[in-house]
C-alpha cells in the first residue's frame, strides 16, 4: 500500500478518480431526484383529477346530472338556483337514510386493486366514515384533521389552500378539507413508480459505474502514458548503472517535459561514457605500453638471478633494469600529461591563460634542448623568431616546443648517423588572420606519405625498428599525440608536412585572443 | 633444440635470446614480422615465439603465413613445408583479452602466453611443446639399457639411477635422438636443430659429440647408419 501512495501514477489515479466519482455520484444523484420530481408531480396531477372525478361523480349522485351540470355551464347566468356546494354535498352525504352511490363506472375504478389503483375515504369532522372505496388498503389510517389555524378566514382561502398531501411507503394521499370540517381523501397506489424509481436507481449506478470505470481506465492510461518516459529514463539509467554505457533514452517524444529531461540525460551519459572511455583507454594503454617493460624486468632479473654471474653480467642487467624504468617513468608520465589534457572541461576557456610570447617560449626551449642537438651535430637555427604573442598557457606550449624540437632532433639522429649533422629551423609569427604561428623545420629523412596520416595518433610509431639506445629518450609514441590535444584546446590546428629525403616541417596555428 | 624469437622489442629479444641460450637452446631471433616469417621458412626450429604487435608483418601475419600454405603473406613468399607448417608456435603477447586468446589459437597457435611472463613458466611451456610435438606425454625418457633423460630437469641416469654428466651440447644431442628415437635423424637435421645461425660449426663437431656421447653413457644406444645419419632404437 505504500508503494501506492508513492507512487506517481497511483496518486493521480487516486485523485482524479475520487473527483470523478463525486462528480458522476452528485449527477447521477440529481437526475434521480429531478426524475422522482416529475413523477411525483404527474401523480400528484393524477390524485388531483382522480378527486376531481370522484367529487364531480358524488355531485352528480347526489344532485342529479342537471342541477351540478349547470353549475358547469356557460348559460349559468340566466340559472338563478343556488348552485350545490362541497358543503352541501357534505350535508347531503351526512342523510343516511339517502345514502349517496357513486355511478356503477366510478364503483368499478375504486373496486380494483390493480398496482396504481386510485381509493377515497370522506371522513366527516366527528371522524366518523361518510363514504369510502371499497379497495382502501387494510393498514389506511386516517391523518389526524389539520391544524385549524387557517379555517377562521373563511372558505374561500380554505379552498384555495394547498391540499396537505403525504406519502405513505406505497401510496400517495391528498387530502382536501371541506367546510363542515369533512375531509375527502383521495388516494394513489404508487407502487409501479417506485419500481420505476428503483429501476433508474439502478440504471443510474450502473451507468455511473460504467463511467466511473472508463474514467479510470483512461486516466490511467494517460498517467501511464505520461510517466512511461520517467520509466524508460530509470530503466536506461539502471542498465548505464550496470555498465552498459552505450545506452541512450529513447527521445522520439520530445517535445514533453519529459522528454527535454531525457535529452539532458542523454547529453549527460554521453558526457560521462566519452569521459570513462577515456579514463579506460588510458588504463588500458598504460598497462598495455607496460607490460613490454615489466617483462624485461621480470626477464632479466629472473634469467641473472639463476646462478652467480661476473659483476660485469651483473652490471649489465642493472644497466637494462635502469633503461627500461626509466623508459616506464616517461612512459608514465607521458600518459598522464595527455590523460590530463584530454580531460573534461580542460578546454580553451577553462585554462589558464596569461599574455606570453611563442618566440620566447621557442628560444628556451631551443636553448635547453642545445646539448642534446649538438651531440648529434644538430644545429638549432632561431634566427628567424618573430615575435608572436598571444594569450595561452605557456606551461603547455613549452610541452610543444619541446616535443616538436625533440622530435626532429630523433628522427634526424636515427637517419643521421652517417651524415654530417642536420638543421632544424624554427619560425613564429603572426599571420593575417591574428594567428600565432609556429614552424618547426628539418632537413632530415622525412616521413613516408602512408605514415603522416598517423603520426598523431597514439602510439604509431613511424620508424618501426624501435631504437631504445641507453643515451637516446625514450621514443613512446605520445609525443606527437600530446602536441596535437594541446593545441586543440587552444583551439588551433597542426599540419605537418614531409618530403621524404628532404626533411619534415610542422605548422602550429594558434588564435592570438 | 632450435627456437625462434620474433620480438620487437630489442631489451626483451635480448633478454630472451639470452635466457634460452643459457638453458642450451639454439636461439635465432627477428625484430619484425617480415624477417621472422623468412627466418621461420628457411629455417627449421623447434619452437617459434611470436610476439603480436610486430612491425612490417603483424603476428597475426605471421601466423597466417607459416599455418596457412593455401595463402602464403609477405615478401617472397611461398608455399611452407608441411615440417614448418607443424612448428609449435607460443604466441608472446600484450594483448590478454579472451577473445585474443581464442584467435590466436584458433589460427594455429599451440600456446598463448601474456606479457608480463614468468621465465620459469615460459621454459616450462617450451619444454612442453617440443615433447608435445615429438609425440611424447611425460617429460621422461627411458631407453634402452635403463637410461633415462629427464628433459625438465635436463639430467641424464642411467639404469642405477646415477646421474651421466653431459655437457649442455652432448644433452641437446642426446635429447633431440631421444624424442626422435626410432627414427633416422641426419646430420643436417642435428645442425639445423642444435646450433644457431651464428654458431660456426666444423663438420666433424658434430662426430666428437656422438664419441663423447658414447663413451659416457657407456652404451651402444646411439648408432651411426653410414650415409643417413643417427639413431636410438626405440
Amino acid at each position: 500500500m505504500a508503494s501506492f501512495l508513492h507512487s506517481i501514477r497511483w496518486r493521480i489515479q487516486a485523485w482524479h478518480g475520487l473527483i470523478l466519482l463525486v462528480m458522476i455520484v452528485a449527477f447521477c444523484f440529481t437526475a434521480w431526484r429531478l426524475a422522482w420530481d416529475a413523477t411525483q408531480r404527474r401523480i400528484d396531477r393524477d390524485l388531483r383529477a382522480t378527486e376531481h372525478r370522484l367529487f364531480r361523480g358524488l355531485m352528480i349522485s347526489a344532485f342529479g346530472q342537471d342541477n351540478f351540470e349547470s353549475n358547469d355551464a356557460t348559460t349559468s347566468d340566466t340559472d338563478t338556483r343556488p348552485r350545490p356546494t362541497p358543503a352541501d354535498l357534505m350535508l347531503r352525504m351526512r342523510d343516511r337514510n339517502r345514502p349517496v352511490t357513486l355511478s356503477p363506472e366510478l364503483e368499478e375504478y375504486f373496486a380494483n386493486t390493480a398496482p396504481g389503483y386510485g381509493y377515497f375515504v370522506i371522513r366527516d369532522h366527528d371522524g366518523s366514515i361518510l363514504l369510502q372505496s371499497q379497495n382502501v388498503p387494510d393498514d389506511f389510517v386516517f391523518p389526524p384533521p389539520p391544524s385549524r389555524r387557517t379555517s377562521a378566514q373563511g372558505n374561500d382561502e380554505k379552498r384555495s389552500a394547498p391540499e396537505p398531501l403525504r406519502t405513505l411507503r406505497t401510496r400517495r394521499e391528498a387530502i382536501r378539507g371541506v367546510p363542515e370540517g369533512a375531509a375527502i381523501l383521495t388516494g394513489r397506489d404508487i407502487t409501479p413508480e417506485l419500481a420505476e424509481k428503483n429501476r433508474l436507481a439502478w440504471k443510474l449506478a450502473a451507468a455511473g459505474l460504467g463511467i466511473w470505470l472508463l474514467g479510470l481506465a483512461g486516466g490511467w492510461w494517460i498517467a501511464g502514458r505520461a510517466i512511461r518516459p520517467i520509466r524508460a529514463i530509470s530503466h536506461t539509467a539502471t542498465r548505464i548503472a550496470e555498465g552498459n554505457l552505450d545506452e541512450r533514452i529513447d527521445t522520439r517524444d520530445a517535445e514533453s517535459e519529459l522528454g527535454q529531461l531525457a535529452t539532458v540525460l542523454n547529453d549527460t551519459f554521453a558526457r560521462l561514457h566519452a569521459s570513462i572511455e577515456q579514463q579506460k583507454r588510458f588504463t588500458s594503454d598504460a598497462s598495455h605500453e607496460l607490460r613490454t617493460p615489466i617483462s624485461i624486468l621480470i626477464a632479466e632479473t629472473q634469467r641473472i638471478l639463476k646462478r652467480e654471474r661476473t659483476s660485469a653480467e651483473y652490471r649489465e642487467t642493472l644497466q637494462t633494469c635502469a633503461d627500461t624504468a626509466a623508459r616506464m617513468r616517461h612512459l608514465v608520465e607521458a600518459l598522464l600529461l595527455l590523460a590530463r589534457q584530454e580531460a573534461p572541461g580542460r578546454n580553451f576557456n577553462t585554462q589558464t591563460r596569461v599574455s606570453c610570447d611563442l618566440a620566447d617560449i621557442m628560444r628556451d626551449t631551443a636553448r635547453q634542448l642545445a646539448p642534446l642537438a649538438a651531440e648529434r651535430h644538430i644545429e638549432i637555427d632561431t634566427t628567424a623568431l618573430v615575435p608572436a604573442p598571444l594569450s595561452a598557457d605557456p606551461a603547455t606550449l613549452g610541452i610543444i616546443a619541446t616535443n616538436l624540437i625533440s622530435n626532429a632532433i630523433q628522427h634526424h639522429h636515427v637517419a643521421g648517423k652517417t651524415g654530417a649533422g642536420g638543421h632544424i629551423r624554427l619560425k613564429t609569427g603572426v599571420s593575417e588572420n591574428k594567428q600565432a604561428c609556429l614552424i618547426v623545420e628539418d632537413d632530415g629523412p622525412g616521413i613516408a606519405a602512408e605514415d603522416l596520416p598517423h603520426i598523431f595518433d597514439r602510439f604509431y610509431r613511424a620508424d618501426k625498428a624501435r631504437t631504445h639506445n641507453a643515451d637516446q629518450a625514450p621514443h613512446i609514441g605520445l609525443g606527437l599525440a600530446i602536441v596535437r590535444r594541446i593545441i586543440e584546446n587552444h583551439r588551433g590546428t597542426i599540419e605537418a608536412r614531409s618530403e621524404p629525403g628532404r626533411g619534415t616541417a610542422f605548422e602550429v596555428r594558434l588564435p592570438q585572443l | 633444440m632450435r627456437l625462434l624469437v620474433i620480438e620487437d622489442d630489442p631489451a626483451l629479444q635480448r633478454s630472451l635470446a639470452a635466457t634460452l641460450r643459457e638453458e642450451n637452446y639454439a636461439v635465432d631471433t627477428a625484430s619484425d614480422g617480415e624477417d621472422g616469417l623468412y627466418k621461420a621458412r628457411e629455417n627449421t626450429y623447434d619452437v617459434i615465439l611470436l610476439d603480436v604487435m610486430l612491425p612490417k608483418l603483424d603476428g597475426w601475419g605471421v601466423l597466417a603465413a607459416l599455418r596457412d600454405n593455401a595463402t602464403p603473406q609477405g615478401a617472397g613468399a611461398k608455399p611452407v613445408s608441411e615440417a614448418i607448417s607443424k612448428t609449435p608456435i607460443l604466441m608472446l603477447t600484450a594483448r590478454d583479452t579472451v577473445p585474443d586468446r581464442i584467435r590466436g589459437l584458433d589460427h594455429g597457435a599451440d600456446d598463448y602466453l601474456t606479457k608480463p611472463f614468468d621465465i620459469d613458466e615460459l621454459l616450462a611451456r617450451i619444454r612442453a611443446l617440443i615433447r608435445r610435438s615429438a609425440g611424447q606425454t611425460s617429460s621422461l625418457v627411458v631407453l634402452s639399457g635403463g637410461i633415462t633423460l629427464d628433459t625438465a630437469a635436463r639430467r641424464v641416469t642411467n639404469a642405477g639411477g646415477v646421474e651421466i654428466p653431459l655437457t649442455a651440447r652432448e644433452y641437446s644431442l642426446l635429447e633431440y635422438l631421444a624424442l626422435h628415437r626410432g627414427e633416422v635423424v641426419s646430420r643436417t637435421t642435428l645442425y639445423e636443430h642444435l646450433f644457431d645461425e651464428d654458431d660456426d660449426t666444423f663438420s666433424n663437431l658434430l662426430d666428437v659429440h656422438v664419441s663423447n656421447l658414447r663413451k659416457k653413457l657407456d652404451s651402444d644406444i646411439i648408432q651411426t647408419r653410414r650415409g643417413h645419419g643417427y639413431s636410438v632404437e626405440k
